[in-house]
C-alpha cells in the first residue's frame, strides 16, 4: 500500500475517523491493528518477524531496567543488539557476503545464494528498536511496561517502512501524554501531507522516468550532458521521493497527535558536504552520530581518530542503505569528502550566505550528484561507465525536457523562499483562504504534473 | 469584552476551521481544473496535432463554415476512411445541391461522433442531414471491444460536461477503464497533462502554431490532394487468405491489406452491435423531432471486398436503427464501383482517383435520399 495511492488515502481516512470516534483507551489498540494491517498488505509473512524483534527488544528493555549488575546489563544489551543485527544481517547482507565469499573461493557468485526477500522497512525499525534498547541501557529512557505501547512504537504505520527514525523518548512522550492535535498541528499535518504527495507524484516520479530511462541503458546514452542530466534527474528524484514520503509521514502523524522530527531541510542548498548531512535524512545522520560516531570516540581523541570515526560511520551508513559495494563506496565517498572538508571548516559552523555561497552550493550539489551515481547504478561497472561519461564523454544530449527544468527551477525558487523567508511556515499560519489556496495549488500541480499511472515505488522502501 | 472579530477569527483558526480549509482546498483545486479545462480557456491553445487538438480544430472549422448563411449543409462523420473531395464536387457542379462538410476524424468511432455532433449542432437544425459512414451494416466484430477504446476519451475530453461523467464512463465495459474515465472526466487536467507540459516547454511556439492552424486548417484539409499510389494487381485467395501483392507494395500497404481484409474472422459476440446500438442510437435520439435526416452509409469495403461468407454477422443494430423515423439507409451497393485496387492507396483507404469517384457517388446518393435541396434553408 503506497502512500500515493487511493487505497492508502481510504485507509488513512478510515483510521482517522475510527481513531477519533473510539474511546481514548482503545485508540492505541486501533493504531496497532491498523499498523499491522498496513504492514500485512505488503507481505503478511513478515509480521511474525516484526513481532519477534518487538518481543526481544521489549524484554531486553525490561531486563535492563531490572538488572543492576553492569556485566549482566552489558550482556543483555549485547544480546539484544546481536539479535537485531543478526536479523538485519541475514535478510540484508547474507547474499552480499555469500557472493563475495564465493568469489574469494573462486566459485560462481550465486554458489551460496539463498532466495531471501527483504522484509519491508527492516533497516528503519531495527535502528529504531536498537536506539530504544541503548537509551534504556544508558538510563536515558525508562523501559516501557506495556507491550502494546512498545509494539506501537516499532510498527506505527506512518514511519514503519521508511522513517523518519523516531527516538523512543519523543514517541512515548506523545503516546503517554497524548493531546488532541491543535489547530496548528492540523494545519501543518494537512499541509505536509499534500506537500509530500505533490513532491512524490508531481516531481519525484517525473524525474524518475528520466533517471530510470538513463540508468536502464547507460551504454546507449553516451555523452557528458546525457550523463549529468540522467544523474541530476536521479538526484532530484531521490530528494523529492524521500522528502515527500517523510513529509507525508510527519503530516499524518500530526493528524494523529504525534510529532515526528524533521528529516530534510533543503539539502541541495547546502554549502558543504557537512552542511548537506545536516540537511539530508537528518533522523539517520543524527542516529549515526549518537549511536555510532560518538560511541566510537567522535572527535575527542585527536585528528586521526576523528577521521577514522568519520570514515567508519559513513561506511556503515552507506552499508545501511544496501548490501553492495556501490553503497559501501558511496558511504566511503561521503566520509572522504567530510574528512577533506574538515581542516578547512571554521569552528563557528556553516558560513552565512555571502558572495561565495552560490559557488559553494553548486559545488556541493555537483559532489552530491557524483555520489548518487554509486547509489543508483546497478553495479560498480555501471558506476564507472557513468562517471567516465560525466567527465570524459562526448557532449551527448539533454535528457531533461524543458518542463523538467521548469519544475526544477520552480522548486529552487520555493527552496530559496523557504531558506530565507520561511514560506511554508508563513503559509501554514496564513489566513484560511490563503492557506486553503496554497493546498489547492499543490493539488492542482499534482494533477497536472503527477505521474498518475506510473506507480513508481518510494526509493527508500527497498531499504 | 471580546473584540468584534473574535467569533469568525476563532472559528477559522480552530481545528474544524482547518478541516474546512482542507475541504475548501479540494474544491478549489477542482475549481482551478474547471477554470482552465472546462471554460474553453485551455482548449483554445491545445496542440493542434494532438487527438483533442484535432477534434477541436475540426469542430471550430465546421462551426465557422456554418456561419456562411443560407446553404444546404450536410455534415459527414466517420473515420479516416470517410474521405471525399469538395474540389471534385466543385468541378462536377454537384456541390451546388448540397454542401458536404467533413466532421469526421481519423481513428474515431460513433462515441466520438456523438459528442462532435452534439456541440457542432446544438440547435439540431444546422444541417439538412448528417451522414454517418460505417464499414458495414452488419456490425461485424473485429478484434477488441470498441466500447473499451480509451483513445476516444482523448478526442472528446474537452467536450465532456459534468453531466456526461457518469454516462460516458459507464459506456466502457472494462471496470478499470470505467474508473479511469470517471477520474479523468472529473479531473480533466489528468488527460491534458502531456499537452500542458509541451505547452510549458515552449509557450510562444504553441501560440504561433495554434494561430497558424486556425487560419490555415480549412484550406489544408479541404484542398488536400491524396496520393495517387494504388494497389493495381492485388489478388486475394479467400480460401486460404493468401495475398498476392503487386510489385513495389510497401509495408504500410501490406499491413493494411492483411489487417483489414485478409484476416481470419474474429470472434462474433455482438460487441460492435451493442456499441453502435448505444452510440448511433444516441445520435439518432439527438435528432429526434428535428428536420435533420440521419443517413447511414456503407463505405467502399476495400480494394477487394471481403466475401460475406467469411464471418457470421449479427445483422443487428445498424439495420434496426435504419427503421427509426428520420433515419435513412444508403444503398448498400452505391459504391461498389469504387471497390477496385486501382482506387485504393492501401488496404483500407481510397487514393486520389478513388476519392474523386467516391465524392461524386456520395453526392448523388445523398441527393437521391434527401431529394432536391431546399433553397430557403438558413443556418440557425
Amino acid at each position: 500500500m503506497l502512500f500515493n495511492t487511493i487505497h492508502f488515502f481510504v485507509f488513512l481516512a478510515v483510521v482517522l475517523v475510527l481513531f477519533y470516534l473510539s474511546p481514548r483507551p482503545f485508540r492505541r489498540y486501533l493504531l496497532l491493528v491498523a499498523s499491522y494491517y498496513f504492514y500485512g498488505t505488503w507481505n503478511y509473512h513478515f509480521i511474525p518477524l516484526l513481532l519477534t524483534l518487538t518481543a526481544i527488544d521489549y524484554t531486553a528493555g525490561i531486563w535492563l531496567e531490572k538488572t543492576r549488575t553492569p556485566g549482566r546489563r552489558k550482556a543483555v544489551l549485547i544480546g539484544s543488539l546481536s539479535a537485531n543485527l543478526a536479523f538485519l544481517g541475514f535478510f540484508k547482507y547474507y547474499n552480499f557476503l555469500a557472493a563475495n565469499l564465493a568469489l574469494l573461493m573462486g566459485k560462481p557468485p550465486h554458489s551460496f545464494f539463498l532466495s531471501i526477500v527483504l522484509p519491508l522497512g527492516i533497516s528503519f525499525h531495527t535502528f529504531q528498536s536498537m536506539s530504544y534498547v541503548i537509551d534504556v541501557y544508558r538510563g536515558q529512557q525508562k523501559a516501557v511496561r506495556d507491550p502494546i505501547d512498545y509494539a506501537l512504537f516499532i510498527c506505527f504505520f506512518p514511519q514503519l517502512v521508511a522513517g523518519p527514525i523516531v527516538r523512543a523518548r519523543n514517541f512515548f512522550h506523545d503516546l503517554f501524554q497524548w493531546q488532541p492535535p491543535s489547530a496548528d498541528d492540523i494545519s501543518r499535518g494537512m499541509f505536509l501531507l499534500v506537500l509530500g504527495l505533490t513532491k512524490k507524484v508531481a516531481f519525484a516520479d517525473q524525474f524518475a522516468k528520466v533517471a530510470n530511462a538513463y540508468f536502464g541503458n547507460v551504454a546507449g546514452n553516451p555523452g557528458a550532458l546525457t550523463a549529468w542530466s540522467g544523474v541530476c534527474a536521479f538526484g532530484l528524484q531521490i530528494y523529492f521521493d524521500f522528502s515527500g514520503y517523510t513529509d507525508m509521514a510527519i503530516g499524518m502523524a500530526k493528524l494523529l497527535g504525534f510529532h515526528f522530527p524533521i528529516n530534510f531541510r533543503r539539502p541541495y542548498l547546502a554549502q558543504s558536504i557537512t552542511d548537506f548531512w545536516r540537511r539530508w535524512h537528518i533522523s539517520l545522520s543524527t542516529w549515526l552520530r549518537d549511536y555510532l560516531y560518538i560511541p566510537l570516540g567522535g572527535n575527542r581523541h585527536g585528528e586521526w581518530m576523528t577521521y577514522r570515526n568519520l570514515m567508519i560511520t559513513m561506511l556503515l551508513g552507506g552499508l545501511w542503505h544496501g548490501a553492495s559495494w556501490n553503497f559501501l563506496i558511496w558511504g566511503g565517498y561521503q566520509g572522504l569528502l567530510l574528512s577533506i572538508e574538515r581542516p578547512f571548516r571554521g569552528k563557528g559552523g556553516e558560513p552565512g550566505w555571502n558572495g561565495l555561497s552560490a559557488f559553494r552550493v553548486v559545488l556541493t550539489f555537483g559532489l552530491a550528484m557524483i555520489g548518487w551515481v554509486f547509489f543508483r547504478a546497478a553495479d560498480l561497472h555501471q558506476s564507472a561507465m557513468v562517471i567516465s561519461q560525466m567527465f570524459s564523454g562526448t557532449a551527448g544530449h539533454m535528457l531533461l525536457q524543458p518542463w523538467h527544468l521548469e519544475l526544477a527551477f520552480l522548486s529552487l525558487i520555493i527552496a530559496l523562499g523557504e531558506e530565507f523567508r520561511d514560506w511554508s511556515e508563513k503559509l501554514i499560519a496564513a489566513p484560511v483562504p490563503v492557506y486553503a489556496f496554497s493546498l489547492a495549488l499543490m493539488l492542482f500541480c499534482t494533477e497536472i504534473f503527477g505521474a498518475i499511472d506510473a506507480s513508481i515505488p518510494f526509493i527508500y522502501f527497498q531499504f | 469584552m471580546k473584540p468584534v472579530s473574535a467569533g469568525p477569527t476563532t472559528y477559522l483558526s480552530s481545528r474544524s476551521g482547518k478541516i474546512c480549509a482542507a475541504v475548501f482546498a479540494c474544491l478549489a483545486a477542482f475549481g482551478l481544473d474547471a477554470l482552465l479545462f472546462r471554460s474553453g480557456l485551455y482548449t483554445s491553445i491545445l496542440d493542434p496535432d494532438s487527438s483533442t487538438g484535432q477534434f477541436e480544430l475540426i469542430l471550430r472549422r465546421e462551426q465557422k463554415a456554418q456561419a456562411g448563411g443560407a446553404r444546404n449543409l450536410v455534415a459527414t462523420v466517420g473515420n479516416s476512411r470517410m474521405a471525399f473531395s469538395p474540389k471534385t464536387l466543385d468541378r462536377q457542379g454537384l456541390s451546388k445541391q448540397y454542401e458536404l462538410r467533413a466532421a469526421g476524424i481519423a481513428g474515431s468511432n460513433a462515441r466520438v461522433w456523438y459528442y462532435m455532433l452534439r456541440d457542432l449542432d446544438p440547435t439540431r437544425r444546422r444541417y439538412r442531414a448528417v451522414v454517418i459512414a460505417l464499414d458495414d451494416y452488419d456490425d461485424e466484430d473485429r478484434a477488441g471491444d470498441p466500447a473499451d477504446d480509451i483513445a476516444e476519451l482523448h478526442y472528446v475530453i474537452a467536450r465532456l460536461r459534468l453531466s456526461d461523467v457518469w454516462t460516458f464512463a459507464h459506456s466502457f465495459d472494462d471496470p478499470k477503464l470505467v474508473r479511469q474515465a470517471l477520474r479523468d472526466t472529473i479531473l480533466k487536467g489528468l488527460v491534458f497533462q502531456q499537452d500542458v507540459r509541451a505547452f510549458l516547454a515552449d509557450p510562444l511556439h504553441r501560440f504561433e502554431y495554434v494561430e497558424l492552424c486556425d487560419q490555415g486548417y480549412a484550406g489544408w484539409t479541404y484542398d488536400f490532394l491524396e496520393t495517387t499510389k494504388n494497389l493495381a494487381g492485388l489478388r486475394i485467395d479467400w480460401s486460404n487468405l493468401e495475398v498476392t501483392f503487386p510489385p513495389g507494395t510497401d509495408d504500410e500497404q501490406r499491413a493494411t491489406v492483411k489487417s483489414f481484409l485478409a484476416h481470419t474472422p474474429d470472434l462474433q459476440t455482438g460487441r460492435l452491435a451493442a456499441y453502435r446500438r448505444l452510440w448511433l442510437g444516441r445520435i439518432v435520439d439527438l435528432y429526434q423531432g428535428s428536420d435533420t435526416k440521419i443517413i447511414l452509409l456503407r463505405l467502399p469495403r476495400g480494394p477487394i471486398p471481403r466475401p460475406d461468407s467469411l464471418a457470421v454477422k449479427s445483422k443487428g443494430a445498424t439495420r434496426q436503427l435504419a427503421r427509426r423515423p428520420n433515419v435513412l439507409l444508403a444503398d448498400e451497393h452505391a459504391f461498389d464501383s469504387v471497390e477496385h485496387p486501382e482506387f485504393f492507396k492501401d488496404g483500407m483507404h481510397l487514393n486520389r482517383e478513388g476519392i474523386d469517384r467516391f465524392s461524386v457517388l456520395l453526392e448523388k446518393e445523398v441527393a437521391r435520399l434527401l431529394g432536391p435541396p431546399d433553397r430557403n434553408v438558413a443556418v440557425k
